[in-house]
């Protein structure tokens, strides 16, 4: 199998000014493989986004390194890095007053040129990917005035429109309702078995993750980081090692949390 | 498909408007010529009768100015607005225009202190020292910008510096104006309310030939221009040198006003007001179809303003800074509560 992402001896941190710099995570070894759904799970202020951002290279790490492809991080420019990775993030997107299909093309940006036109190829998978996440009716409708779960699912659109064996998303269920949050879920498994894409994503979604990811990496806020399947995981105790918290456990039969008898009441 | 076709048909209704616009510009004035004699001077068969010293050295580069300003200024209102996401910048904003008032400033008022009388002799009708020290102040702050946002990535700081250092400027002027006798202020003043018939014919090509260079230009950037709407950090994950490419987009914008301002004087409200007429008629931020527009749109509004400020009929005309701001004004505000209401 060969690996899309390589991550060797990362130290990712937060930094303050120019010196001061919190060590967040040391990643020895980690890896994403062609066709592989990746979830990083976390508590807030574990450092997720961050590692997201470091591995895109939107954000300093202390050292490290980062391999596309087999091919170093330092050795790929943006354009080159735009066609193995494409990206749905967090930033908001005001203003653009763009209708849904114009918005997904913009995937196609680094296949093409910045002057010319859409060619039949280019068409075709802006096609695909509005059929994939299920926009068909919306195509003609301004981004701006979408809900939140429609925007994602363009945005998400937009990036397998870039047609990179790489998809990194951040947090691309937050904000939606839960069967949204699940379908996104199932379209990007479908993606992996149908596409052979390789999909890795943070999210606050412990249950669905654990269903649907082949691998878990697991960041805990002391700067620990484990990398596994989701069932060793389960059974091995460290998904209640790391989220239990107040009488809320993780039950393993189940796969979902509980609120544990006696503290039931809420007094 | 049905789109592309509006857009188009738009874009042709444009253009029709704005060349009966420039034709209207040629035959009315304090005296109206017709549109036979307009063409008769056009075409040089009736040479020596005053309609066509009229026409040929005072509404021809008139109108020419009036098109090629307004494109400039429009084109480089929607790059700017774009490359700093920010609805308000404008013309203004970086300091470029006062960049040239300063130039001006320089030449006009030191007349005072010096007692060289740049002045009476000197600023005349499109006076070329005029031109070219407003070009020069207006690139001096061009390259200082450029400078900036060569060593600071964040484009907002860059807006910042920008407004500051055309605070920074116009209090130069001040103490400038401060020093200075009441005659050369007030040739200074009239420049600082703009004019699109400050230019010579051979001025008024040259501009118009310039622009119409920076113009492809900046088509050229079409779609990294729509990728950019989307901000830095996925223009980035498409492949988009964004640092470049906001240096690119800031040369040519920061070309474009300061050939605009040195040639008229800054113009008020154009460069902020045309792209959100463009980006509410044709209901988009599509740079593909926003380019195009707010080119046809910047000439034949601007256009329009000589044609008001004209006040034909009268012997008298209006400057034109009075007519783009009070038609300016109201736009920019209908633009912006229609696009807010839209959102909700």
């Amino acid at each position: 199998m060969s690996r899309v992402l390589q991550i060797h001896d990362l130290k990712t941190a937060y930094f303050v000014g120019k010196k001061n710099q919190r060590i967040l995570h040391h990643i020895k070894n980690a890896y994403v493989e062609k066709g592989e759904f990746v979830s990083v799970l976390g508590l807030n202020g574990s450092g997720k986004t961050t590692l997201i951002r470091s591995i895109l290279g939107m954000q300093k790490v202390v050292s490290g390194q980062i391999t596309f492809d087999d091919v170093d991080f330092k050795d790929i420019n943006v354009n080159e890095l735009s066609k193995i990775v494409s990206v749905v993030l967090t930033d908001k997107i005001d203003d653009a007053f763009l209708k849904v299909s114009e918005l997904v093309s913009l995937g196609r940006f680094p296949h093409g040129s910045a002057m010319g036109s859409l060619n039949d190829n280019d068409i075709r998978k802006i096609k695909e990917a509005i059929e994939i996440m299920k926009l068909r009716s919306f195509e003609n409708r301004v981004f701006s005035q979408l809900s939140d779960g429609e925007k994602q699912r363009v945005l998400i659109a937009r990036a397998i429109a870039q047609d990179t064996p790489l998809i990194i998303l951040d947090e691309p269920a937050a904000f939606i309702d839960s069967p949204g949050k699940l379908g996104i879920m199932r379209m990007l498994r479908k993606l992996t078995y149908n596409k052979s894409k390789s999909v890795l994503l943070t999210t606050h979604d412990i249950e669905s993750a654990l269903r649907f990811s082949d691998k878990i990496w697991l960041l805990s806020p002391d700067g620990k980081f484990i990398s596994g399947e989701p069932n060793e995981m389960v059974r091995s105790g460290l998904i209640n090692e790391y989220f239990d918290k107040d009488g809320i456990v993780f039950n393993r039969e189940s796969l979902s949390f509980e609120i544990v008898s006696g503290a039931n009441n809420c007094q | 498909m049905q789109m592309a076709k509006r857009t188009s048909a738009y874009i042709i209704v444009l253009t029709a408007g704005v060349l009966m616009l420039f034709l209207l510009n040629l035959s009315y004035g304090s005296v109206l010529i017709s549109w036979d004699r307009v063409l008769d001077a056009l075409l040089g068969r009736i040479a020596d009768s005053p309609d066509a010293i009229i026409i040929n050295s005072y509404r021809l580069p008139q109108a020419v100015t009036a098109t090629f300003v307004g494109m400039a200024l429009g084109l480089s209102g929607l790059l700017l607005q774009t490359l700093f996401n920010n609805p308000l910048a404008g013309p203004s904003v970086l300091g470029i225009s006062s960049g040239a008032s300063f130039g001006v400033a320089l030449v006009v008022l030191s007349g005072s202190l010096s007692g060289i009388d740049f002045m009476l002799s000197g600023f005349a009708l499109g006076n070329i020292l005029v031109v070219v020290a407003a070009l020069l102040g207006a690139l001096a702050v061009l390259l200082l910008i450029i400078f900036v946002s060569s060593k600071i990535a964040n484009i907002v700081v860059v807006l910042i510096i920008g407004i500051m250092i055309g605070y920074a400027i116009n209090a130069m002027v001040g103490v400038l104006q401060f020093f200075s006798r009441s005659l050369e202020l007030q040739a200074y003043v009239l420049w600082g309310l703009g004019s699109f018939s400050k230019t010579s014919l051979p001025q008024s090509i040259g501009l118009a030939i310039s622009v119409s260079v920076l113009v492809v230009l900046g088509f050229l950037f079409q779609n990294s221009l729509n990728v950019f709407l989307m901000g830095k950090n996925y223009a980035r994950s498409m492949g988009i040198n964004t640092k470049v490419l906001q240096l690119k987009i800031l040369v040519i914008a920061g070309l474009l006003v300061s050939l605009a301002t040195a040639f008229t004087g800054p113009i008020a409200f154009l460069g902020l007001a045309i792209p959100h007429i463009a980006r509410n008629l044709f209901n988009s931020s599509n740079h593909r179809i926003l380019l195009p527009a707010v080119v046809a749109l910047g000439a034949f509004i601007a256009l329009l303003c000589n044609f008001i400020s004209k006040l034909p009929g009268y012997d008298t005309s209006l400057p034109i800074n009075a007519v783009t701001s009070m038609i300016g004004a109201p736009i920019v505000i209908w633009a912006i509560v229609k696009r807010a209401k839209i959102k909700q």
